[in-house]
């Protein structure tokens, strides 16, 4: 007989085997590991545009004929991103206390994000008029891949936020789905202003 | 000479024999900042992803840490 088997409780039936309390939700888990390989595709594609800006060391950067890029309007953009992220941490401590407290500043969150994203369509709009389009240089063809890439993952994370909203009205929202879109939605806020400094910036 | 060198003999060689292509005009690039960049970026790429590992293993280790003390708490008899 192994020693496992010779451990019974006082009734003489085998103990269960103890659970182990999830140290973290398996959505939450996932989804960091997804923005791990994203955070590496977009380290990826800024050390690519950091090493063509350097070789035209010299040269003009913009090219010439080709816009500049609109900072200022982008910074103020920048500020609706932050400030939606910020609203999301407010959700989260709202939830922790109340869940339903929490439908106002996801709201904000959602809604300052799809500002961003149109803001940024806008000023897309007004590049293209300008003459700055994927083929007409090295800059516009890494401004539209980098841009573009985030805004692609700016539309996704937004869909999960308005998702999570619609869960959070009928009061089927858990604490481990709004962290999983949490953290989508933090990736979104976080690698912009690098990418802003990048791209925008440099 | 015996059998037994000849692996040796071809690592040196293999080694030794080939030149430096130059072929690559980045890392070959005579202006400073350019190789200041592909370095730069070469050494942030290498080590992000191991930093971001590294967070990660670490925050797991301290809800792992923080999950044990709390359940801990709940199996120590509460005190009269």
């Amino acid at each position: 007989m192994s020693a496992e088997s010779a451990v019974l409780t006082m009734d003489g039936s085998r103990p269960e085997p103890r659970r182990r309390t999830q140290i973290v939700a398996n959505g939450v888990l996932g989804m960091i590991m997804f923005t791990f390989t994203e955070a590496m595709l977009f380290a990826g594609m800024i050390s690519a545009h950091a090493i063509v800006r350097a070789r035209s060391a010299g040269q003009m950067w913009p090219p010439f004929g080709q816009p500049r890029l609109p900072i200022e309007q982008t910074a103020f953009n920048t500020a609706a991103l932050l400030v939606s992220g910020v609203a999301l941490v407010l959700a989260h401590f709202a939830y922790r206390k109340r869940a339903r407290q929490a439908l106002g500043p996801l709201a904000i969150a959602v809604l300052l994000g799809l500002f961003f994203v149109v803001f940024q369509g806008v000023e897309w709009a007004a590049l293209l008029d300008e003459g700055l389009t994927l083929q007409s240089s090295a800059y516009g063809g890494f401004f539209y891949l980098i841009v573009g890439a985030h805004a692609l993952h700016a539309v996704a994370a937004i869909l999960c936020l308005v998702w999570a909203w619609f869960r959070l009205r009928r009061g089927s929202l858990s604490a481990a789905q709004l962290g999983t879109v949490e953290v989508f939605w933090y990736f979104v806020v976080l690698v912009w202003p690098l990418i802003y400094l990048k791209v925008y910036l440099s | 000479m015996s059998r037994r060198w000849i692996p040796v003999l071809v690592l040196l060689l293999l080694f030794f024999v080939p030149g430096v292509a130059h072929a690559c005009p980045v890392c070959f690039d005579p202006r400073d900042q350019s190789n200041g960049t592909f370095l730069a970026s070469t050494a942030f790429l290498s080590l992000f992803p191991l930093g971001m590992l590294g967070s990660a293993g670490l925050w797991l280790r301290k809800r792992l840490r923080e999950t044990d003390a709390e359940e801990r708490d709940e199996d120590s008899p509460a005190e009269e």
